[in-house]
C-alpha cells in the first residue's frame, strides 16, 4: 500500500497523459485550460524527486504527443524544461514557501511553453494561437496554489507513511 | 559576482547533469533524445511512418481502455436518473408503437418508391451515391486540446481510409482525415485553427473559404469584395477542392460572418468516412 501511495504521482501524471480526462473546459469558459501535467512535474521534481523519474516524464511527454497530435518528442522538451527548472531551483534553494514557487513556476512554465511554441510554429505545419498558449500558462499559473496545498498534503501523508 | 556566477553553473550543470537514487538518465541526456525523435518526426523520415503508426495503434487503444472508468461514472450516474424516468417514458412509448403499427401498412408501399427513386438517381453524383461508399467509424478519443481540435477513430487503411477524406456526423460535415494508422485515424475538425473549406452559401452562391477559429465557430473568410454575411444562411461545401462533395450540409450563418455547424464536434460518438470521392492521397 505504501508502494502504491509513492507512485501515485507518477500514476496520475502517467493517468493524465493518456485518458481522455482533459483540463480544457471550453463547454464553461471558452477560454479556461490550465496543463496540470506541468503543475505535477514541477512540484514533485522540487518537493520529492524520487516521485517522479527524468525517464518517467520523457515517455509521459511522448504518450501525450500521440494522444494530442503533436510532433514526437515536444510534450517530453517541454516537460523536461520544467523539470529542469525546478531541479535548478531545487539545487539553489533552501527552504521554499508557496509564493517563491509561484514565482519559479512561472519561470519553468515560461520556458515550457516558449520552447513548445517556438518548436511548432517553426519546424512543424501545425497551426497553433499564441494567444491560447497565452490563455493556458495564466491559468495554469493561477490554478498553481491549489494544486500546491493538495500536493503538500499529499506529500505530508507519504512522509508520515515512511516515518511511522 | 564571479561568485555567483559560478553558483549559478554549478547548479546549472548540476540539474542537468545530476541524477537522483532512482533516476536513470540525466535530464540533459533525455532532452538530446527528445529533441532528435522530434526532428526525425517533423522532417517526415521513411522510417518514422510505420514507427509512429504502430505506437499511435498501441497508445490509442490503452487510451481507451485507461477513459473507461471516466466514461462510465457519468454513464451510470445517467443510468440511476434515467430509472426514475422509465416509467413514465414506457408509457409514451406504448402509445407512439401504437402510431407505428398503424405507419406500418404504408412502409412496403414506401420502401418500394424509395427504391425505384434510387434507381433514377444512381447515375448522379450526389449525397445518396456517396452515402452508400461510406464507412461508419467509432470515436475512440476525443481529448479536448486547447490548441487542436481533432478526434481518434477506430478505422484506419486497413479499412481503406486515406488522409484527406471528408468525414461526417449523420450527413453533416465535421472535418477530414490528417492522419492515418493501421487500425485508426486522425480526424481534423473543422472548428481546427489549421482547418480550411471551400464553402458556398445563399441564394447567389457565394463562394467562400471556411476557417477554423480554435474556437466553436469557424469564420467565413475569402468572401467577396464588401459583402456583407446575413444571419440564418445554410452553408454547404462547394466541392471546389475535388475532396469534398459539393452539398454537404455544414452549418448555418450567424453574427460576424461566423457559422454555427450543425454538429456538435464535442457529442460525436460514431461517424461515417467518405471512402467514394478520393482514392489517392492529396496531402
Amino acid at each position: 500500500m505504501r508502494k502504491l501511495i509513492n507512485l501515485g504521482p507518477l500514476i496520475l501524471l502517467y493517468y493524465l497523459s493518456i485518458s481522455e480526462i482533459d483540463s480544457h473546459f471550453e463547454n464553461y469558459f471558452e477560454i479556461l485550460s490550465f496543463n496540470i501535467q506541468l503543475i505535477i512535474i514541477y512540484f514533485w521534481v522540487s518537493k520529492r524527486p524520487e516521485a517522479l523519474g527524468g525517464g518517467h516524464i520523457f515517455f509521459a511527454g511522448l504518450i501525450n504527443d500521440v494522444i494530442m497530435g503533436f510532433p514526437l518528442g515536444l510534450s517530453s522538451l517541454s516537460y523536461l524544461t520544467v523539470s529542469l527548472v525546478a531541479n535548478y531551483v531545487k539545487n539553489m534553494t533552501v527552504n521554499t514557501r508557496i509564493t517563491t514557487d509561484w514565482f519559479t513556476f512561472f519561470i519553468a512554465i515560461f520556458f515550457s511553453n516558449l520552447i513548445f511554441f517556438i518548436l511548432l510554429s517553426n519546424f512543424s505545419e501545425i497551426e497553433i494561437n499564441l494567444t491560447e498558449i497565452s490563455y493556458n500558462t495564466f491559468f495554469t499559473l493561477i490554478f498553481f496554489p491549489f494544486f500546491w496545498f493538495l500536493f503538500t498534503f499529499y506529500n505530508s501523508i507519504i512522509t508520515t507513511d515512511k516515518h511511522a | 559576482m564571479s561568485s555567483s556566477r559560478d553558483d549559478f553553473g554549478i547548479a546549472f550543470r548540476s540539474a542537468l547533469l545530476q541524477r537522483g537514487a532512482a533516476q536513470k538518465f540525466s535530464l540533459v541526456f533525455l532532452i538530446f533524445i527528445a529533441s532528435i525523435i522530434f526532428f526525425l518526426d517533423v522532417y517526415g523520415f521513411g522510417f518514422m511512418k510505420p514507427i509512429r503508426s504502430i505506437i499511435n495503434d498501441g497508445i490509442y487503444r490503452v487510451s481507451l481502455v485507461a477513459s473507461s472508468p471516466s466514461r462510465f461514472i457519468p454513464q451510470t450516474t445517467g443510468s440511476v436518473t434515467n430509472l426514475f424516468n422509465i416509467k413514465s417514458e414506457n408509457e409514451k412509448l406504448k402509445k407512439a408503437l401504437e402510431v407505428y403499427r398503424q405507419k406500418e401498412l404504408s412502409v412496403e408501399y414506401l420502401t418500394n418508391q424509395n427504391k425505384n427513386l434510387r434507381k433514377i438517381l444512381e447515375s448522379d453524383e450526389t449525397l445518396f451515391q456517396f452515402q452508400s461508399n461510406t464507412i461508419i467509424s467509432k470515436v475512440l478519443i476525443d481529448k479536448s486540446s486547447p490548441y487542436l481540435k481533432s478526434i481518434i477513430i477506430n478505422r484506419g487503411s486497413s479499412s481503406g481510409i486515406l488522409k484527406g477524406m471528408p468525414v461526417l456526423d449523420k450527413e453533416y460535415l465535421v472535418g477530414r482525415v490528417v492522419e492515418t494508422n493501421y487500425l485508426s485515424s486522425r480526424v481534423l475538425l473543422l472548428n481546427d485553427l489549421n482547418s480550411r473549406i471551400p464553402v458556398t452559401f445563399g441564394e447567389d452562391g457565394v463562394q467562400a473559404i471556411l476557417k477554423g477559429s480554435g474556437g466553436s465557430r469557424p469564420v467565413l473568410e475569402y468572401l467577396p469584395e464588401g459583402y456583407v454575411v446575413e444571419e440564418g444562411i445554410e452553408v454547404f461545401t462547394s466541392g471546389k477542392d475535388r475532396i469534398f462533395l459539393p452539398g454537404s450540409p455544414i452549418g448555418t450563418t450567424i453574427e460576424n460572418g461566423k457559422v454555427k455547424l450543425f454538429s456538435e464536434s464535442s457529442q460525436l460518438s460514431f461517424v461515417k468516412v467518405d471512402l467514394s470521392k478520393q482514392r489517392k492521397e492529396a496531402f
